[in-house]
């Protein structure tokens, strides 16, 4: 047990240096949604509620997680494709080791992430401080899981070539089917469904529904339950997916 | 001396393909065994079965009296790979590659700062340690490559194609650095290059279309196929007939 949790810890270590001397993930994962949290806010405040920073800020974190697929997809695709992978299969690492050291790589960056997104809302809308604030950086960490699971599911079964193009549907799903940038309620009934039975929403509603402050058991729990079955059944996926991958090398 | 390796009629198909066909030898402990092929011969399948990277369809191989079937997790104790594509982590310093691989593998810290020592001093990569792979040149690039495969010391190295695509003075250099390791461990080595194995081997193996046809050294190559290079004489019997001496 200790020998695996070294091992899942070395691989982290590397995957947090690879991820952090990265540029481009950095832009993409800080960068543009930091610069998308302050233009949005200041153009079009007061339009719609989804640009009060109350709305806003968490769902920003919900949407740069997005971006946490695409690197941690690239990167297990890049790993896939060289022989470095091929070198670690011969090490005593097991398949749910590579997945865990790449998932918990990502951690210090959700947690960089929600930080920095709601100190700049806050620094911009102070009224968004409460301990709400506290339970949406607790809850982005359940909410990453997902993310980057779905990245290292997409990265086991992408090449690198193909990574980038898969990764966008579910950054474009985040998008689109998360309600974060329009109101929802105006949608026909049909894909308000498809939205509510979708991880993206339930993800972004539970962010938000946490720094609003939740207002009975249902409102917390059916968001989160959507959340963690849908991350239970990528992580899963992952593990299988991969370790089908290293038999077949 | 004992046998370090014990084939038993390996053998690994793929759906449309028998890419080794019941291979059975013995090598020595200490011994720099070469396996030469052209490509598609199954020298790769060999060296994955053998360091269980995939598992054979049928028969078995014994690394110092493990199974590569039985008990893979202990004869990756054992071994240690050097693939024909360099295998480093780019974004990582050369020290940091050696770090992470040291650890990965659970050497302690003595034994990871005397692994680096050693694997500076015969690499020559101290004076590189603190640049990231991705900036090194191939030939230093694979360098590191076959060092990382050091790390754990091994008592068995595979290195398949080692100098494939370096220029003619980093093949030489790494021919000095392998010459260097033999005698310490038993190596395994693939390779296109017909003067590498004439150079570095103690004995060669010829493989063609999954099936070993010659074993034997330099000598008892030459005698078997009545040509006087290694590059000759793998002509004449991958075209021509089969032998073992």
């Amino acid at each position: 047990m200790r020998e695996s949790l070294c091992r899942i810890y070395t691989l982290a270590k590397r995957n947090v240096k690879e991820i952090m001397r990265d540029p481009l993930s950095l832009i993409f994962t800080l960068g543009m949604p930091l610069a998308m949290e302050i233009l949005f806010y200041f153009l079009f405040h007061g339009m719609t509620a989804q640009f009060d920073m109350k709305y806003l800020a968490p769902g920003i974190v919900v949407f740069s997680q997005a971006f946490l697929s695409l690197f941690a997809g690239l990167l297990i695709a890049q790993d896939r494709s060289s022989a470095f992978l091929t070198r670690l299969y011969v090490s005593r690492a097991r398949s749910h080791e590579f997945i865990f050291g790449y998932a918990l790589s990502m951690l210090p960056l959700v947690a960089v992430q929600s930080v920095l997104f709601f100190v700049v809302g806050g620094i911009i809308d102070p009224t968004i401080w409460s301990v709400g604030v506290l339970w949406c950086v607790l809850l982005s960490l359940v909410t990453a899981l997902f993310y980057v699971g779905m990245g290292i599911l997409l990265g086991s079964l992408c090449t690198e070539k193909s990574i980038g193009g898969v990764a966008s549907i579910v950054i474009a799903g985040q998008s689109l089917l998360s309600g974060m940038w329009f109101p929802p309620d105006g949608l026909n009934g049909a894909i308000l469904t498809i939205m509510r039975c979708l991880p993206f929403k339930n993800a972004t509603d539970l962010m938000q529904r946490a720094l609003a402050g939740f207002t009975g058991a249902a409102d917390f729990f059916i968001p989160f339950a959507v959340v963690i079955a849908y991350t239970v059944v990528v992580i899963g996926g992952a593990i299988f997916a991969f370790a089908r991958k290293m038999r077949a090398k | 001396m004992s046998a370090a390796i014990e084939i038993r009629a390996l053998r690994k198909e793929y759906k449309h393909l028998v890419a080794v066909k019941e291979l059975s030898l013995d090598i020595e402990e200490g011994e720099l065994f070469s396996l030469l092929g052209v490509n598609g011969a199954g020298k790769t399948t060999t060296i994955k079965m053998l360091t269980t990277l995939t598992r054979p369809t049928s028969g078995d191989a014994l690394i110092f009296g493990k199974s590569i079937v039985s008990h893979p997790e202990e004869v990756k104790g054992l071994v240690d790979v050097s693939m024909q594509e360099t295998a480093v982590a780019r974004k990582l310093t050369v020290e940091e590659n050696i770090d992470f691989y040291a650890d990965l593998n659970g050497l302690s810290s003595e034994e990871k700062a005397a692994a680096k020592g050693e694997i500076f001093d015969a690499f020559g990569l101290a004076e590189v340690r603190a640049q990231r792979a991705s900036t090194l040149s191939g030939g230093w690039q694979r360098k590191l490559s076959i060092a990382l495969a050091l790390v754990t010391r091994p008592k068995v190295l595979f290195l398949d194609e080692p100098t494939l695509g370096l220029d003619v003075l980093a093949r030489r250099d790494l021919w000095r650095l392998i010459s260097g390791l033999k005698g310490k461990m038993t190596i395994i080595l693939t390779t296109h290059y017909m003067e590498e194995a004439e150079a570095l081997s103690d004995r060669i193996g010829i493989m063609d279309k999954g099936s070993l046809r010659f074993v034997g050294s330099k000598e008892e190559l030459y005698a078997a196929s009545g040509k006087a290079t290694v590059e000759d004489a793998f002509i004449e019997l991958v075209s021509g007939g089969g032998c073992h001496a």
